[in-house]
């Protein structure tokens, strides 16, 4: 059993990163996302700009007081949440145990990985390697016995490396560390903590709880000693559960007619899979949403006993759904989503009609479109459905 | 209507044409069974439109005549009447169940909302019971209970050149059965729901089969099973059994359900079973993150073109089709990871279980 199975990955500079993929003249320089205007503020520095003193939720006006050739990219250029998800894709191939905390840093338990690595340096150096090679971003990673000691040790495994506490010396790396350090002391706790004469981690670790929990309350009092102690049971909770993914698009003109309809469910499955691949999910509840020109609409969803994620699978069940809405009326809006997302990763039953060439087919059609755009391959019935388009627009 | 008769013989035909009436029904009247008395036989009838269960039985008439009775009501009162005489008749438009000493008044339920059902010649072919009931049990496993794709509910029964043969499938698995010297006519997909009642309604150690156009009908000396076919046609099955596998293991069947019982206790419906097909035999291994794992080794005959092969199963799924081959062992002969394998008893048996894997 592996004593340290937690990682906390945490993408560098992850905005001036995704900009610098965009544009090449960005490498090596003092760069920050952030608003450009009067008002503007940081929001994520490159390291070249942290030597400045450039952080981030500064105002950008002082930023570029503080280093005078900083370059400031208006955020929105960049395919931030795109990228996000093939970061999260990334996570998921390794363990289904995945917790996102924001667009780029996440929570993963790999303790299922114990028989195939020798240990968990060893997994967060694939990661790390497996970020770098196939998107080209930097990422640290701290590997720690729990959630918040790793994501301290991430903090100083900072930028692009990784940093392993062992559980053995987890309090004496805990203890050097700077009090406000520890999750949930903000200013005002922090302040408290000071009045106390306590400064380090291992200061709080050393006076007596009844003064720690008299000054900052019980609650708050007694998880901070837990924390300064390295005492924290919170799990890896994976975030895949509560999550869905959908595309929905309204018409133009409203479509009519069954074969129409189900050539915008044929589109739709394309691009939800595309979603779902590159976030990594298989979904295992489907459902299709209807609004018809009055306006009124339908959803029907159904959880066909196995998760899916290819667009041929998609389609055919997003067309038994169909089946149980009225489509000889107008249809204004048509959606597909899917619920109850699961890792791709996680083992799926396989069916007699599942047909490996197709889903090879499908595989190589998706990295087509990943490269060369969403309509570089399409199904011919799309193909007619956006002629007929052209030639109603004309 | 009057009848009189012990109280097991009346419990045991209430209670099997009380397992056709479905507790959540479109029509309140199917709620009922219908009670015909005429010369000096009770018959009962039970029916919830797609499966209709006819029994009979000699009773005592003091009246003759027909009445819907609730039928859970009825059947419960009459088993938990003392032992002996029980009476059941109607008086002033109530019916009266009547056993040494209690008495139930109950409200019939209106007659003329009873279905009327049409009339069958019994003209079918006879199969021995126990054969049959075996072969159900067999196939109804591989059918579906998911009622959003009707046609994989049922069985489907058509004529082979052994005799009647039997197909289901839930698209994850298939099971195939022949039953030989059985001369079937004619095509028809069967209730698998209804189908499985067969043992516990009218099974007897000779059954009566025949297939209509719009229902099966099974007969023997305890009653009738009537089932209304599911309209549309059953997946070509054919294409999808593979023609040959390069590699096979012989197992002890005992042994492999011991086996497969004790993954049973890490692994759930979601969790796959792995099993290494390698010299000497197969290598049994779950594992689950939260929980932890099982690892053993079967004893066992493999031959194979690889060296060797991994494949992983539902373990429900394959503890089902394991359990229900007929034999002391169990072939598996396996292709690779990702085609279907097959299961049966390694001679050349009447009976086939085609089981899909699980891609890890």
């Amino acid at each position: 059993m592996w004593t340290e199975p937690i990682l906390h990955v945490d993408m560098d500079a992850f905005f001036v990163e995704v900009e610098r993929l965009r544009d090449e003249t960005l490498r090596d320089r003092p760069v920050a996302v952030g608003g450009v205007g009067r008002r503007g503020v940081i929001a994520s520095a490159s390291y070249e700009a942290r030597a400045f003193g450039v952080r981030s939720a500064q105002p950008t006006a002082i930023a570029r007081r503080l280093c005078r050739e900083l370059v400031v990219v208006s955020p929105g250029h960049g395919r931030y949440g795109e990228m996000s998800e093939m970061v999260f894709a990334i996570f998921r191939s390794f363990t289904p145990y995945v917790e996102g905390l924001s667009l780029d840093e996440a929570f993963l338990d790999i303790t299922g990985l114990r028989r195939h690595y020798e240990s968990p340096i060893d997994v967060a150096r694939d990661i790390r390697a497996k970020i770098a090679t196939d998107l080209g971003l930097p990422a640290s990673v701290g590997i720690a016995a729990t959630k918040f000691v790793a994501k301290l040790a991430s903090e100083v495994a900072k930028p692009d490396g990784y940093r392993h506490v062992p559980v053995d010396v987890q309090l004496q790396f805990l203890h050097a560390l700077p009090v406000d350090a520890l999750w949930g002391v903000g200013p005002a706790t922090f302040a408290g903590l000071r009045k106390l004469g306590v400064i380090t981690v291992g200061d709080l670790a050393e006076i007596p709880e009844p003064t720690v929990t008299s000054s900052l309350g019980p609650t708050v009092g007694r998880h901070l000693i837990d924390l300064a102690n390295g005492i924290d049971p919170r799990p890896v909770q994976s975030d895949s559960e509560a999550k869905s993914l959908s595309v929905e698009e309204t018409f133009s003109s409203d479509l009519r007619g069954q074969d129409r309809i189900e050539a915008a469910l044929l589109g739709q499955s394309q691009r939800l899979s595309g979603r779902l691949r590159r976030s990594g999910f298989a979904a295992e509840t489907i459902s299709i949403k209807v609004r018809y020109d009055d306006f009124t609409t339908l959803t029907r969803s159904v959880t066909p006993g196995v998760a899916v994620d290819s667009p041929r699978d998609l389609f055919s069940v997003g067309k038994q759904l169909l089946g149980e809405v009225d489509l000889s009326r107008p249809v204004r809006l048509l959606g597909l989503g899917g619920a109850s997302l699961v890792a791709a990763s996680t083992p799926r039953q396989l069916r007699m009609d599942s047909n490996e060439r197709l889903d090879r087919l499908a595989d190589a059609v998706f990295g087509v479109r990943e490269r060369f755009g969403e309509h570089a391959v399409d199904p011919a019935r799309l193909i007619d459905m956006q002629t007929e388009d052209l030639e109603s627009d004309r | 209507m009057r009848i009189r008769a012990q109280r097991d013989d009346l419990a045991d035909v209430l209670v099997r044409a009380n397992r056709a009436v479905g507790t959540r029904t479109a029509l309140p009247v199917l709620q009922g069974l219908l009670c015909e008395v005429a010369g000096s036989i009770l018959r009962v009838t039970g029916t919830d439109l797609d499966m209709t269960v006819t029994t009979s039985a000699e009773v005592d008439v003091l009246e003759e005549g027909r009445v819907v009775i609730p039928g859970r009501l009825l059947t419960e009162a009459v088993r938990k009447m003392p032992a002996g005489q029980v009476t059941i008749g109607v008086k002033d438009n109530d019916v009266e169940i009547e056993g040494n000493g209690p008495r139930f008044t109950v409200r019939p339920l209106t007659i003329d909302d009873f279905p009327v059902l049409d009339d069958v010649v019994v003209d079918g072919v006879e199969v021995d019971g126990e054969a049959l009931a075996e072969a159900v049990g067999q196939v109804t496993i591989a059918a579906s209970s998911d009622g959003a794709r009707p046609i994989l509910t049922g069985v489907l029964f058509e004529s082979s050149e052994a005799g009647l043969r039997m197909v289901a499938t839930d698209s994850y698995r298939l099971a195939k059965k022949d039953l030989a010297g059985v001369g079937l006519e004619g095509t028809g997909l069967v209730p698998a729901r209804g189908l499985r009642e067969l043992p516990r309604t009218i099974g007897s150690s000779k059954v009566t089969a025949q297939l209509g156009d719009r229902e099966a009908v099974f007969s023997s000396d305890k009653g009738m099973l009537r089932l209304r076919l599911i309209d549309g046609s059953f997946p070509k099955y054919q294409s999808l059994l593979p023609d040959t596998y390069p590699n096979q293991v012989i197992l002890e069947k005992e042994a492999l359900l011991d086996a497969l019982g004790r993954v049973a206790l890490v692994a759930e419906d979601h969790i796959p079973v792995r099993l290494k097909l390698t010299d000497g035999g197969v290598e049994v291994t779950v594992s689950r993150q939260d929980v932890g794992g099982e690892t053993e080794h079967l004893e066992g005959e493999f031959s194979g073109t690889d060296e060797e092969v991994t494949i992983a199963f539902n373990p429900r799924y394959l503890q089902e089709g394991v359990t229900v081959i007929s034999g002391d062992s169990i072939r598996i002969r396996v292709i690779d990871g990702f085609k279907p394998s097959v299961l049966d008893d390694g001679g050349e048996g009447d009976y086939i279980y085609l089981l899909m894997p699980v891609r890890v």
